[in-house]
């Protein structure tokens, strides 16, 4: 009875992994086809069903000829999301830690009535939001400049940000901050030198979904940006003409997800809560 | 109502391995039917252990739980007809204290007549008949923790109701009350109640029998007097009693044993101690250790150090022959100060040998 | 040096946290404040660290007013009921912590650290973190926090109540031996348990429903307890307390049980009154008080009984083993010499003369 049970909960887990890691592994072999392999039925190995060619990844290194300088906007992304995420992570949580531990009172609005105006930013569909923001960037003449889709950004990020951390600073017990004060910290200092080093999973949560918000975004990037300043989700449709590039779109694909996956890989080990666990017993 | 037999039952956290590390040692025990249990020891002695693996929140890693004769160790604890009590009030938060009490009954589909005279029964008998309307979230902890007790109690196919240091939230005064509740409990209903505790007064005054634990392991198993009078390890006699057991650093001598230069009577003591370079100690509770005078037989110098009065009774801090002893003193007995002599009842010295009992005098 | 509390008030969604609490503490005196749970004993003991500001009322130390002062700049130390110790500091950072707040020489530091350390025993564990320690540890490290200080005004609120029975009597013993070098502080301690109270042989300040009931030596209010509820709550186990009647001849307690009238109940006119006993100083002998048994507590040394006579029940506390079945019925000696007397109004008439 337990053998049969056992087999069939790694047989489930093997097949939700095989649908998780498949697109990946297609989108692996995809960029290594030519437009020849790509009509004839599915083929699936390398060297034994195709011929593999570094066509797909030679575009992205090229513009002209169905190709485009793909190191530009990668960087211009870098540097959006990057800035972008630092700030809203630092500004978020500063505006979660007053959340957290002051009480604030305007007419009949409270804290968590400020906390849910932050967070119902996310909650209304980017296109609202499209007109406002270029009229808003064109008026600061900085449409099509990394500066204002970082302003833009962080006003989008920043929600998350405090979103994450206004959870987490109440699981930090009053008590710790109250010691603190005790002990001589003023409240920037209980922030700074107590609080906050015991916030690191939640520091790694609200970074890490600041970082991938802020890199896939889309629709911001295309509709604020034109020509001087492009992002790499932008750059990568523009890689589109008559007859879809699989082999191109693939290795464009693999290479903009390659980051996140390193970042998640790199602060995983942050996540674990239990760093918190004896504070209390 | 159950009889519980413990099987060889053990608890090692980690794979299986020749020698486990256990967080329970392999013991055998049986509950009787109708009995009330205590299980004692500091944190982290395996009670709790001991207790969720009967009531099925733990599968042991070794070992069988029976109840009745009928195996339930792979039983979850839905079916086992066991009812938990824990250190904090559990209670349903949007009902009233009568919805809370009836739940149990209202998920079994009992006719709600019967319903509400089982629940009117358990409520009278808590004293909670008063407050069956109200919210349950607005009690105070100790209502609180009797609704917990009370929805154990309506289940009438109830075979055991353990307790995992239930009183823990109430304060000394309640938990006077308390404990006179959960012994006419046991007295009406006649069911096995097992206790978990670190309070050996808690243990002493509820429990038939009491399951002394340390390290994992059940140290003694006995009534709250056989424990007192006879602790079978030294551990025992420190963790019951309040003070605990004197232990004075002894040797061996003619007739009996000796602390420092003085001689105190102890037939038999030297028959029974056989191997060499054993550690003695001579043990006697502070409530057999009466302060007198010189002329009483077998009267010890001391030195007084100093009286504490604590309410209902006295503790005068002694040393003899530099060494630390507590006696335990009623009020309106007078305390002489400075140099005054004690004398250690008869039959109410324990001899340790190693920290294991070997003779008594 | 004294800190004088004046009229200190506090309500929270309209229940009465602190509700008009005046007293004065002396340097380098011990005082616990003793009451049941949500009686104000936090509330209050927040209040005199300043990290929760009282609606109404002031608190000066030395003639400065408190209430201008924020909490950072204040000379306060708290422990908690749950061992707070800052999780991401060694245990020799966290007690050097509010040393380096004050920007001392490393070397001061480091020797203050250390002999705050031996104090109270944790010289083999400086280097360890305190999620690593056990409750007794950790709340070593808490208090050694707070003794390194060296503040005006220490405060514990519950410190033992989370930790095993027998390692709560070792360490009240610790706590009497550091307390008792601590000369310069007013150190203030909040427990459930009068028994604490005794042990400690402290100022007591008896606290019921936010306010200050009683407030004196602890072997006094425990001779004399100004009501009944101090009565009831400063005494464990509780005072048994039935209502009765005084006449010239004699009182009579519930409806029936006459006793003669003591020389210490001499002075009172007659009238009803709420007559109160220990448990304590119940006897089983003749001619008593003719009682059933309703059940019989036995612990180690001792037993409990509770008796029921009538309409009159109460508990006796006797020494040694007693086995009576339920339902047996026993006598009841109660001397009348023992008994405390309290106006209707729950005032104290009368108290019994202590040997």
């Amino acid at each position: 009875m337990n053998a049969l049970y056992r087999i069939l909960k790694y047989a489930a887990i093997l097949l939700w992994s095989a649908f998780v890691i498949a697109p990946f592994l297609w989108a692996l072999t995809t960029s290594f086809k030519t437009a020849n392999g790509i009509t004839g039925g599915p083929t699936y190995i390398p060297w034994l069903q195709y011929r593999p060619s570094l066509q797909g990844w030679r575009d992205l290194f090229h513009s002209g000829g169905g190709g485009i300088q793909i190191a530009g906007p990668y960087l211009s992304s870098l540097i959006v999301t990057i800035s972008a995420s630092l700030v809203s992570l630092v500004l978020g949580t500063l505006a979660a830690y007053g959340l957290s531990r002051f009480t604030y009172r305007a007419g009949f609005v409270r804290n968590a009535d400020i906390t849910f105006f932050f967070i119902s930013q996310r909650i209304m569909p980017p296109v609202v939001l499209a007109i406002p923001f270029f009229l808003m960037l064109q008026f600061l003449h900085l449409l099509d400049t990394k500066i204002g889709l970082i302003i833009v950004y962080i006003a989008l990020l920043m929600p998350i940000a405090v979103w994450v951390m206004v959870d987490f600073f109440n699981t930090v017990p009053r008590e710790l901050d109250q010691s603190a004060m005790l002990d001589g910290c003023s409240p920037f200092e209980t922030f700074w030198r107590v609080v906050l080093p015991n916030s690191k999973p939640g520091l790694v949560v609200a970074g890490l979904f600041c970082l991938i918000f802020g890199w896939n975004d889309f629709f911001f990037a295309f509709t604020l940006t034109f020509t001087q300043t492009q992002l790499l989700p932008v750059a990568i449709v523009s890689l589109n003409s008559s007859v879809t590039p699989w082999w191109s779109l693939s290795a464009a694909a693999l290479v903009s997800v390659a980051p996140l996956i390193a970042v998640a890989f790199v602060l995983e080990r942050y996540l674990s809560r239990g760093s918190l666990a004896g504070t209390i017993k | 109502m159950a009889r519980i037999d413990l099987d060889h039952l053990a608890h090692a956290y980690g794979a299986p391995s020749a020698s486990p590390t256990y967080a329970l040692h392999p013991f055998s025990h049986t509950w009787e039917d109708g009995e009330t249990y205590a299980l004692l020891g500091p944190s982290g002695c395996g009670k709790t252990t001991l207790l969720n693996i009967m009531s099925g929140i733990v599968r042991p890693s070794e070992g069988r739980v029976r109840f009745d004769g009928r195996d339930v160790t792979d039983l979850p604890t839905a079916q086992r007809n066991i009812a938990q009590v824990f250190q904090f009030p559990v209670i349903y938060r949007t009902m009233s204290v009568f919805e809370n009490l009836a739940f149990p009954l209202r998920c079994r589909h009992m006719p709600e007549r019967e319903i509400r005279e089982r629940v009117g029964e358990v409520a009278e008998l808590l004293n909670l008949s008063r407050y069956l309307g109200r919210a349950a979230l607005r009690l105070s902890a100790d209502a609180k923790q009797l609704i917990s007790l009370g929805r154990g109690l309506v289940r009438n196919d109830v075979a055991a109701i353990l307790f995992d240091e239930p009183l823990t939230v109430i304060d000394p005064q309640l938990k006077f009350e308390l404990r006179r509740k959960l012994k006419e409990v046991n007295r009406r209903y006649r069911l096995t109640l097992i206790y978990v505790t670190h309070d050996q007064t808690e243990a002493m005054t509820l429990a038939n029998k009491i399951v002394v634990m340390n390290h994992g392991r059940a140290v003694q198993i006995g009534t709250p007097q056989e424990l007192f009078e006879r602790p079978e390890d030294a551990f025992v006699g420190y963790f019951i009693g309040s003070p605990a057991m004197n232990m004075l650093d002894c040797r061996l001598a003619e007739g009996g044993v000796e602390i420092g230069s003085l001689h105190i009577a102890f037939p038999g003591a030297d028959r029974v101690v056989t191997k060499a370079g054993v550690r003695l100690a001579l043990g006697v509770r502070p409530e057999f250790v009466e302060i007198t005078d010189a002329s009483a037989s077998e009267a010890i110098p001391a030195r007084l150090i100093d009286v504490k009065s604590i309410g209902a009774f006295r503790v005068a801090v002694l040393e003899v022959a530099g060494q630390r002893i507590r006696s335990k003193v009623p009020v309106g007995m007078p305390i002489p100060y400075g140099d005054t002599f004690v004398r250690f009842a008869h039959g109410r010295r324990l001899l340790f040998a190693d920290d294991r009992l070997v003779a008594s005098a | 040096m004294s800190l004088i509390v004046t009229e200190l008030s506090r309500r929270v969604d309209g229940v009465a946290h602190l509700d008009g609490v005046s007293c004065v503490l002396e340097r380098g005196r011990f005082y616990v404040v003793a009451g049941q749970t949500l009686s104000g004993k936090t509330s209050l003991l927040h209040a005199l660290a300043g990290l929760e500001t009282p609606d109404a009322g002031k608190i000066s130390l030395d003639g400065k007013d408190l209430a201008e002062m924020p909490v950072w700049a204040r000379s306060v130390s708290l422990v908690y009921q749950q061992f707070i110790n800052y999780p991401h500091l060694t245990v020799y950072e966290n007690i050097a912590f509010p040393l380096r707040r004050r920007h001392l020489v490393a070397t001061e530091v480091e020797r203050m650290v250390h002999e705050i350390a031996a104090t109270v025993g944790l010289t083999p564990l400086l280097l360890r973190m305190p999620g690593t320690l056990s409750g007794g540890q950790q709340q070593r490290v808490a208090l050694a926090r707070s003794l390194v200080k060296g503040s005006d005004l220490l405060l514990l609120d519950e410190p033992l109540v989370n930790l095993d029975y027998k390692l709560r009597e070792q360490l009240r013993e610790e706590f009497l031996n550091i307390f008792a070098k601590q000369s310069h502080s007013i150190l203030v301690y909040a427990t459930t348990d009068p028994l604490e109270a005794l042990l400690f042989d402290a100022d007591v300040l008896v606290m019921h429903e936010g306010r200050l009931l009683q407030v004196g030596a602890a072997q006094h209010v425990y001779a004399h307890p100004a009501t009944t509820t101090v009565a009831r709550i400063f005494s464990d186990p509780p005072m048994n307390l039935l209502s009765g009647h005084l006449d010239a001849t004699g009182l009579r307690l519930a409806d029936d049980v006459r006793l003669p009238r003591s020389g210490h109940l001499g002075d009172l006119p007659p009238g009803p009154y709420i007559f109160g006993f220990r448990p304590g100083d119940v006897g089983l002998a003749s001619p008593g008080i003719s009682s059933e048994v309703e059940l019989a507590e036995i612990s180690g040394s001792e037993t409990f009984l509770h008796l029921r006579h009538e309409t009159m029940r109460f508990v006796a506390h006797l020494s040694g083993v007693r086995t009576h079945a339920p339902g047996e019925n026993v006598e009841a000696f109660l001397d009348g010499a023992k008994l405390f007397a309290f106006t209707p109004d729950g005032k104290l008439a009368a108290a019994p003369s202590r040997v």
